[in-house]
Order: structure tokens, then sequence, then C-alpha cells
């Protein structure tokens, strides 16, 4: 019958147009995205690896879990979140360019981060900079020579100025020269040395900082880990330390992140130089920014340890000679 | 009539344009497979080592990068481990096969591997005490374990690279795209072994004529443990060849193992021909833990 025919030919003109219509609306809308991706993704090594997320769990408990990861390096950077703002001091010796990549390969997982390497050196060297460009991290790159009259060994033991500190106190400078007192975006500064090792979870945590915040550090103080000792409110009222406890601020480098602002707004403060005895170098800084009661526990209360002051052995180089055994001009 | 053929043309145009439409779709994905060397599915191998290139190519076709770590208890090894997470987490198509020195797989791992973001494999064999004086070779019963396990849940068909990275040592992330392409066994410089800044195969016209090292250069192969990769299919058809204990010599097990499954002509130099280090033989101090109490004293128990 007509009617049948015309209803028929209606249905076949008019699926095909809305399969068309539905599959180029979905085209548009992935390719948005896309583009969207394109844009933030650099230029190195955008391969991207979307893989579902199942676990299996076999009998023999052989577990393979796959996880979904985009392997962006480094991760695109947000307008929302604050910038963590990572000194790094650094000086020449034979593993210093292993340690660099290792803390590289770390700071690649983060997102809004800017590495500042300050080197022990009186120009930057080619070996460092040619490093940084090659990560592709967010840097900047600094350099200020400790004086040899300052530097470890062959001194007393208060004249002389631990290591770094300097160089801290420059990256301290530069930030206070960059940034207006009171700079809008806001920020993290954290001193993160080239032989530690930190979990990512550490930088999402020290994000929220409001003024200095503090955790729990490992292999310090010749103990498991040193913490804050927290009250029932939540607050730090001590140090759990065997190691000199009664220091202001008796924690690591490792240990406290302090807000970019406060860093900002206190221009006077900085890590003093001479005179300070062994452990005492971040109360100097930290007691001309905050006090006590103002300090902020993360970690869970500071019931985890997330940083981990590792140290790495000298290697072992007797084969090399007084001369040197092997080309100089291989980079190590 | 007219109107009869231009209306049943008007109905087949869409259909028309679908079928072109999936044509298109279908080609698309094909072209995203890689193009150099599609014969058979087995070696798949992208071109080159240049970090460049491989971003053109289909994830799921580039050869998987095997990394057995051998690992066991001390207070630095959740440390360790967690640095070597972050450098296998920017590597794509990496799989981690960590075995445990211990009878049973520990907490601490097990919890560590859940999160760290890695495809993973977690295997544990014990050795005995009595194969653990100094100058004894080490971890080799968990490097067995692991290809042991490769040998039984791979095959022909798949492709990949299995290299030994050990958990205090420091990769960089070209070092991954180096190994990628290995054919058969490929070699490149370590830093901080044998008693010098770096050892070295030496490379003349694309092939390993000899070694550049500080210890014993007289080995058949003086490389470090991390200075080598093989390809997977290597592993597979030399199903006996493992890392010896019995009648083996200091600083011999790469030796030992390696002569089982290559010569040295058919080694592959990476790395520029072996002139760069990508890979360093860091080692980390055992922790300074003097004033830790004899008995617990803390109220809670926090892992390290």
């Amino acid at each position: 019958m007509p009617k049948r025919r015309d209803i028929i030919a209606i249905v076949l003109i008019v699926l095909p147009w809305t399969l068309l219509i539905s599959v180029w609306h979905q085209s548009n809308i992935t390719s948005v995205l896309a583009a969207q991706k394109g844009n933030t993704i650099s230029s190195r090594s955008d391969s991207r690896a979307l893989k579902e997320s199942l676990s299996l769990q076999n009998r023999d408990s052989v577990h393979v879990v796959r996880t979904e990861y985009v392997y962006i390096r480094p991760p695109p950077w947000s307008e929302t979140l604050p910038t963590l703002h990572i000194i790094t001091p650094t000086y020449s010796r034979p593993v210093q360019k292993a340690e660099l990549t290792r803390l590289a390969n770390t700071l690649l997982h983060v997102t809004n981060l800017h590495w500042i390497v300050v080197e022990d050196s009186q120009r930057r060297t080619a070996l460092v900079s040619r490093f940084l460009q090659e990560t592709g991290l967010n840097f900047t790159h600094l350099n200020v020579e400790t004086p040899l009259n300052y530097k470890t060994r062959g001194e007393s033991r208060n004249t002389r100025v631990p290591r770094g500190t300097l160089q801290r106190n420059l990256a301290l400078r530069w930030l206070r020269e960059t940034y207006p007192v009171n700079f809008s975006k806001p920020g993290v500064v954290y001193f993160a040395d080239d032989d530690n090792t930190y979990s990512l979870q550490l930088f999402e945590e020290m994000r929220s900082t409001k003024k200095v915040s503090v955790w729990p550090v490992a292999f310090v103080g010749g103990l498991r880990y040193e913490s804050p000792k927290i009250n029932a409110l939540g607050k730090v009222y001590g140090w759990k330390t065997v190691f000199d406890p009664h220091r202001p601020f008796a924690i690591d480098m490792a240990g406290f992140a302090v807000n970019l602002s406060l860093i900002l707004t206190k221009p006077q403060a900085y890590f003093k130089l001479r005179g300070v005895k062994g452990g005492y170098q971040e109360s100097s800084l930290l007691k001309e920014l905050v006090t006590l009661s103002e300090l902020e526990p993360k970690a869970s209360n500071c019931t985890k340890v997330l940083v981990w002051h590792t140290r790495t052995e000298k290697p072992v180089l007797v084969n090399e000679g007084k001369k040197g055994f092997t080309d100089s001009t291989v980079e190590i | 009539m007219k109107s009869v053929f231009f209306s049943r043309f008007f109905i087949l145009l869409p259909w028309v344009l679908i079928v072109i439409i999936m044509i298109d779709i279908d080609s698309k994905r094909a072209i995203r497979a890689p193009v150099p060397g599609r014969t058979g599915k087995a070696q798949r191998i992208p071109r080159g080592g240049s970090i460049g290139a491989s971003g053109a190519q289909n994830q799921s076709s580039l050869p998987i990068i095997y990394a057995i770590t051998p690992t066991y208890s001390r207070p630095v090894q959740k440390a360790e481990l967690t640095r070597l997470a972050h450098a296998f987490r920017q590597v794509p198509r990496l799989h981690w096969i960590v075995v445990e020195d211990s009878t049973s797989r520990t907490d601490l791992v097990t919890r560590f591997l859940a999160r760290c973001g890695v495809t993973y494999t977690h295997l544990h064999v014990f050795t005995p005490r009595r194969f653990k004086r100094t100058g004894m070779p080490r971890a080799t019963e968990q490097r067995n374990a692991a290809l042991a396990w490769l040998r039984q849940h791979r095959s022909r068909r798949d492709s990949g690279v299995v290299f030994f990275a050990d958990d205090d040592n420091t990769y960089s992330l070209e070092l991954f795209e180096e190994m990628r392409s290995t054919r058969g066994v490929s070699v490149w410089p370590v830093g901080f072994v044998g008693g010098r800044s770096y050892e070295r195969p030496l490379v003349s016209g694309g092939k390993v004529v000899g070694w550049y090292t500080g210890w014993r250069p007289d080995r058949p192969f003086a490389t470090d443990m991390a200075g080598f990769a093989v390809n997977l299919q290597v592993i597979l058809s030399n199903p006996r060849a493992l890392f010896k204990r019995r009648g083996s010599q200091p600083g011999m097990q790469e030796s030992d193992f390696l002569k089982q499954i290559t010569k040295v002509s058919e080694l592959e130099p990476k790395a520029n021909n072996c002139t760069r280090v990508l890979v360093w033989h860091t080692r980390t101090e055992k922790p300074h833990l003097a004033n830790e109490p004899k008995l617990k004293k803390d109220t809670v128990d926090i892992e390290v």
C-alpha cells in the first residue's frame, strides 16, 4: 500500500541522516577534546597511553594492575593550583647528574612546579644547564659560589657555613626580587636537597600550606624518622627527636614548607650564615617566619613518612688513578 | 520517472556517505599502526631510538620493557622503590617485575606496588642465609624467578625487552627508549662501576670489539647488570639460561649469563655507540640509626 511504502521511504531517508548527524557530532566533540589536550601537551614525548583500569588477582597472586596514565612530561599547568617553588642547592661531584636525574624523574610528575636550581659554583655549569633544558621542567637556574673560607672542610665548627646556605638564601632573594609583595598567585616554597627521596603525595600535601606546614622525615637525627609532636587539637607542641629536641624547630630542611606570601612579606628572613650550631639552621629561618603554634601538621597529623633523607655513597673511583683514566669529555 | 530516480538517489545518498565514513575510520586505524616492519606480529620494532618518533606511533605496538627488580627488606627499601617507580611511571609500556627476597610477600611492598602507578608483577623467593656472605653473587634466585615467570607467562607472539633494574641505581628516561629497539642483546655504558667513573663497551663499525673497564677486562662480557638488555624472544628461546650460583666467581654473574645466550659479536651498542652514560650504579648509604631505642617506644607504628 502506498502509505506503507511512504512510511518505509521516510524511515529509509531519516535513519541514515540521524546516524550521520550523531556520528559527526561525536567526532566533533572528540576532536575538540583532542585539540584542547594537544595545546597543553609539550612538544616532547606526548605519546598517550590510555589503558582500562581493571585489576586481576590470580590464584598465584600475580598482581597486574593497569592504571590509566597519560605520559606527558611534565603535567599540564593548572590555573587553580598553587605553584610549588622547589629550591635545590647542588654542587659538582661525580654523582651530581645522577642525583639531579632522579630528582627530575620525581618532579616530572608534579603539576605546577617551578624548580629553582642553585649551583655552588662561580658560573652556571654546562652540565646543569643542558640537563635542565632536557628535562622539560619549568626551571630557574641560579648560581653562587660558597667562598672557600666558608666551606665545611678545615674550619672550626662554629665559623663554617652549612652546605647549601648561601644557595638557599640566593633563591629566597630571587623570589623576593621576582615577585611583588602582594603577588596574587598562591605559591609554596620547599627546600629539596638533591639526594633525598620524595613521594608524590608529599607535594600534594604541601600545596595547601597557609603559613608553614611540617611533617615527619625519615633517616634524620639517627632515627628511623623524626616528627613533630601533635596534640589533641591538631597543633604542634614539641618535637619527637633524640638529637636536641629543645631546638625551637627541631626539624630537617626537608620537613617543612613555607607559603610564598610569608616569604615575600617578611623580606628579612634568611638562613643565618655564621655562628649556627649543627641542627639549628632550619630554626634560624623559621623563627623569623612563624611561631610554634602556627605550624600546620600534614601527612595525616604527622603519622606518615612521605620524605626520606637518603644519602648516596661516594662512588669508588680508585681505578681512575691520579691523572684520571676515563675520557673526561664523557659526561657522567 | 525522473522523480522516482531522484527520490531513490536521495535515499541512497546518506547510506553511501555512511559507508564511506566507515571505510575512512577503518583506514585511519590501520594507518596508526606502525609503518616500518609491518611483517608479522612477533617483531614490531619501532624505528630508531629517537623520542620524537615514538610519539607518532600507536602505543599498543611498542615492545613492552620488562624491568626485573630484586629487592629485600631494609630501612631504605621503600624510599628506593619510590624513586624507581617515579622513573618507571614516565615510561610507556613498561612492566615491572618485583621479586622480594623473602618467604612471603611483605605488606610494605604489596601496599606500595598497589599504588605505584606502574603495571607490575609481584613475586618472591627466599635466598638462604648461607648464600649471603660477602663476595657471593646476590639476587641470583630472585632474577631467576623473574625469568621463570616470563618463560611461563609469555609466548613467541609477545614482543618485549628484558632488563635488570636494581633498586638503588639511577636511570635516565632516555635509557628506556634506547633499549626498546633491542633485537638480540644490547649494551651501553654504566656510570660508577669497575672502580671508575664509568665502564663501557668499545665500539668499532657498529659492533662491540672490547671492553673499557677498570676491573678484570678479561671478562667475556665486562659489563654490569644495569648495562645490558635482552630481547624477550631470546630469553624464551634459551629456556635454560639462568644466573648461576655454583661455581661462579665474583663479578662474573653477568658474563656467565650472557655467554649462554649471545656472543660479543652479536651485541648491539646503544647510547650513541656507547659514548653516553644513561644509567648510574649509585649506592645509597646505610642511614644512621644509632638513636633508635632498643624497645619500641613510640605510640604509633609508622612505616618508613
